[in-house]
């Protein structure tokens, strides 16, 4: 059965009327555990978790190998932490998820080769909400 | 099954820059403090889930935003 979500208001977005696809997740490298919510993002290619949210899960996240990456704002510096542990309505599974440097404390993005991959997921935004749903595996 | 929506923008207002923890019902904000790390130490002692956010922030360049029509 899928999970219906509204989007949410974002502060900030007051006046736009635009509302988000956001879901709560809760990442875990195997020490710790942080809960906190993620933009589900269908023109990402992979999800993202900004550097703060990276210290506060214990990664090391400076020892990573440095990469380039290119968004249509320009380029960005991240890593790839392999395997890190998410749970998102109590369905859990890895992720290869890519740490961001130089952006807000509170990006964190969930994109195709991560949740879409997984699950399928409506939008709908004429009911200003999605649908996921979770694929079962054996 | 349907979710209750998560209004951030309530959640958020009485709140100046720093980081909130959120209740699991995502109805509302538990602890407040200006660094995550403090927050996490208080959370962790209550042994309640919570769910961490940061508040006082502008959030529109979270999405694709153009500033003249607001559309994504």
């Amino acid at each position: 059965m899928p999970i219906i979500i509204p989007f949410s208001p974002l502060p900030g977005l007051e006046k736009s009327g635009i509302l988000v696809p956001m879901i709560p997740v809760t990442f875990s490298n195997g020490i710790k555990d942080f809960n906190t919510f993620a933009l589900v993002d269908s023109g990402a290619e992979r999800g993202l978790i900004s550097t703060v949210i990276a210290d506060s899960l214990g990664i090391i996240w400076e020892k990573l190998p440095k990469q380039t990456g290119f968004t249509a704002a320009g380029q960005f510096t991240f890593r790839i932490f392999k395997d890190l542990h998410i749970s998102v309505y109590n369905h859990e599974f890895l992720m290869d998820m890519n740490i961001v440097d130089g952006i807000n404390a509170f990006r964190c993005i969930l994109g195709r080769k991560d949740l879409f991959r997984r699950e399928k997921i409506s939008f709908e935004c004429y009911k200003n909400q999605f649908q996921i749903e979770f694929r079962k595996y054996n | 099954m349907k979710q209750a929506k998560i209004n951030f923008i309530d959640l958020l207002k009485p709140y100046s820059k720093g980081w909130v923890a959120i209740s699991e019902d995502f109805k509302r904000v538990l602890f407040y403090e200006k660094t995550l790390k403090s927050l996490m130490n208080k959370s962790i002692k209550s042994k309640q889930k919570v769910y961490y956010y940061p508040s006082g922030d502008n959030h529109s360049n979270f999405v694709g935003c153009h500033a003249n029509n607001y559309s994504i």
